[in-house]
C-alpha cells in the first residue's frame, strides 16, 4: 500500500520494511549453521547413496522425469513466475498418472526427478540463455528479496540485492538439498551480470540449477 | 520470553518435525541473547560494559539496530532505551518467574536511543552512558519472524507467541487467515477479526498490566490509546511499529503506520477507531 505522498515519506516506509527484512535476514544466515547440522546429517546419509559421477566419454543418458506441465523452454516459464508453491509436503499429493517423458537434453521442469540424479551430460549449457539483454522494463523496488526454489532433491533460497533499480547482487542464502549448492556455485553471479533469473543449466545438476532460478524468480516477484 | 508459543503447520509432512524444533529453537536462542531479565544475557552483560565498544552476535546486533532505526523514525517514541526507566516505576520483575532485576545504580540522567553507538564493521554495540535496554518488542517478533522462516517452504503455517503472530499462506480451509483482535475494553469479546496471509499481526494493549508502556520522550505512562494493532511483513516490523503509535496516539500513531507503509488499527480508551485505509477485515 503505502499511502507514502511526499519522497522523505517513501522513503520512511522504504527503510523500515526493508530493514525488517534484512535484519531478519542476517539473523537468520548467521544462526543457520548452528540449527542446521540436523539437516546435514540427512544430506550425509542419503549422499552415500548418490550415482557417482557421470563419465562423459560415456553417452548421454536421457534423464526421465515426471511433469504435472507439458515441457516448456524456460523463456515461457520466465514469463510467468514458475510454480514455484510446490512444497515439498505437496509434491507427495501430485499425482504420478502422467506419463513419463524421455527427452535427452536437460529441460526445466517444475517436477523434478523423482531418482537420484542421473547427471545427464555432456557438454555444459545446452540451451544458451539469451544474450544478457538487460530487460528495459522490470523495474524492481530497492531492498533484499528472498525466495524459495523448489525440486525433489530438496529446496533453495536465494537472496537478491535490489539497488537503483537493479540486480546488485544474488546468493545462495540456504542450501537445503540433497547435494552441495558448490555445484551451482557459478550460477549466482550470473542473475547480476545478465540482470535476469536465466542463469546457465549445469549439466548433472540441472534440478538444482532449476530451483535456484525458481528461487531467483521468486525473489524478483517480491520485487516488482 | 515468558510467553506460550505455538506452531501449526498446515498438512505437515516427515520434515516439519524438524524444522517445528529448529523454529522452536529461535525463541531459545534469542532470548537467551535480548533478554534484559536473564543476568546472563549477552544483553545484561553489554549493559554493564558502558563506555568502550563491545563485540556483540549477529542476533543482538540486528535486534539493537532495528529497534534504533525504529526509535529515528518515530522522533522517539519508540526508544530501547526506555528500559531503566520501566524498571524505575518497578517494572523490574519477570513475570514467569517473578524474580526481580538487579538495580541499577545512579540516576536516570535522561539516556535516549541515541546514546547507542553501532560498528557494522566490527559488529560491535557502544553505549555512551549507563543505561537499560529493552529489546522485548523487537526481540519477540524477531524470534516469530526467524521461526517463520524455518517453516517458509511448508507455506501454510501459523506462528502465535503470545499474541505476536506470524500467519503464513492459508487456512486448513485454504483461505487466508481470519485473526481476531481482542476488544481492549471488554474481555472474551473481539474488536473486529482481520483476515491476513504471509503477514505478521502485533498488538500493543493496556489490558495486560495497565501503563506498561511509557512514553520514553516523557517516561510517563502512554494514555491515549487502549490497544493498537500493526500488521506488517515482519513481526519485529509489526510489534515496534504497535508500541510507537500505543505512545504516539491514534492520530499520529496512524501517520506513522501510513508512511511506514504497514496496516494498522488503533483503539482509543473512549473505543473510538483509527485505521489504515487498506486493513482488510474478515467478512
Amino acid at each position: 500500500m503505502g499511502m507514502a505522498q511526499s519522497g522523505p515519506s517513501k522513503k520512511i516506509a522504504n527503510s523500515l520494511v526493508t530493514a525488517s527484512c534484512a535484519g531478519v535476514l542476517a539473523v537468520y544466515i548467521a544462526g543457520y549453521t548452528r540449527t542446521q547440522h540436523a539437516a546435514d546429517r540427512f544430506a550425509a546419509q542419503v549422499a552415500e547413496r548418490r550415482p557417482v559421477v557421470h563419465d562423459p566419454s560415456m553417452p548421454p543418458i536421457p534423464e526421465p522425469f515426471h511433469s504435472r506441465e507439458p515441457v516448456r523452454p524456460r523463456e515461457i516459464e520466465h514469463a510467468k513466475p514458475l510454480p514455484v508453491a510446490v512444497a515439498p509436503q505437496a509434491a507427495e499429493v501430485v499425482p504420478d498418472d502422467q506419463p513419463a517423458v524421455t527427452v535427452a537434453v536437460p529441460t526445466p521442469s517444475p517436477e523434478p526427478s523423482p531418482l537420484p540424479e542421473p547427471a545427464p551430460v555432456a557438454a555444459e549449457p545446452k540451451v544458451e540463455p539469451p544474450a544478457p539483454i538487460p530487460p528495459p522494463a522490470p523495474k524492481w523496488k530497492d531492498g533484499t528479496y528472498t525466495g524459495w526454489g523448489y525440486s525433489r532433491h530438496g529446496n533453495i533460497e536465494a537472496s537478491v540485492v535490489i539497488e537503483s533499480g537493479r540486480i546488485a547482487s544474488a546468493i545462495i542464502s540456504q542450501c537445503r538439498t540433497r547435494y552441495s549448492c558448490s555445484v551451482i556455485d557459478r550460477l549466482p553471479p550470473q542473475v547480476a551480470q545478465r540482470q535476469s533469473p536465466d542463469v546457465d543449466y549445469v549439466s548433472g545438476a540441472t534440478q538444482s540449477a532449476d530451483a535456484f532460478y525458481g528461487a531467483v524468480v521468486a525473489a524478483l516477484d517480491k520485487a516488482k | 520470553m515468558g510467553t506460550l508459543i505455538t506452531i501449526q503447520v498446515v498438512r505437515a509432512c516427515g520434515e516439519a518435525d524438524e524444522a517445528i524444533s529448529r523454529a522452536f529453537g529461535w525463541f531459545h536462542a534469542i532470548e537467551e541473547c535480548c533478554s534484559r531479565f536473564d543476568q546472563r544475557s549477552e544483553l545484561v552483560r553489554l549493559t554493564a560494559q558502558a563506555g568502550r565498544p563491545v563485540p556483540v552476535s549477529a542476533i543482538l546486533f540486528e535486534a539493537v539496530k532495528f529497534a534504533l532505526l525504529v526509535a529515528e523514525e518515530s522522533g522517539g517514541a519508540f526508544d530501547p532505551t526506555v528500559g531503566r526507566r520501566m524498571q524505575a516505576r518497578g517494572f523490574d520483575k519477570e513475570h514467569r518467574t517473578g524474580e526481580r532485576i538487579r538495580a541499577v545504580s545512579g540516576p536516570d540522567d535522561g539516556a535516549s536511543y541515541r546514546d547507542v553507538l553501532l560498528d557494522p564493521d566490527r559488529r560491535t554495540i557502544a553505549l555512551r552512558r549507563p543505561l537499560t535496554l529493552d529489546l522485548g518488542a523487537v526481540a519477540k517478533g524477531l524470534a516469530v519472524d526467524t521461526a517463520a522462516r524455518e517453516l517458509e517452504m511448508f507455506t501454510d503455517f501459523a506462528i502465535d507467541a503470545g499474541g505476536d503472530l506470524y500467519l503464513g499462506g492459508s487456512n486448513e480451509q485454504g483461505a487466508g487467515w481470519s485473526v481476531g483482535i481482542r476488544h481492549p475494553r471488554r474481555e472474551n469479546e473481539l474488536i473486529t477479526s482481520l483476515r491476513v496471509s504471509d503477514q505478521a499481526v502485533c498488538t500493543s494493549g493496556d489490558y495486560e498490566r495497565r501503563g506498561h508502556i511509557l512514553d520514553p520522550r516523557s517516561a510517563a505512562p502512554a494514555n491515549a490509546v487502549a490497544s493498537a494493532t500493526v500488521v506488517a511483513s515482519r513481526a519485529m516490523l509489526a510489534d515496534a511499529l504497535a508500541t510507537a503509535a500505543f505512545v504516539l496516539g491514534p492520530r499520529e500513531g496512524l501517520r506513522l503506520l501510513n508512511r511506514a507503509g504497514v496496516e494498522g488499527l488503533i483503539v482509543t480508551p473512549d473505543l473510538e477507531r483509527y485505521e489504515t485505509r487498506g486493513l482488510r477485515h474478515a467478512a
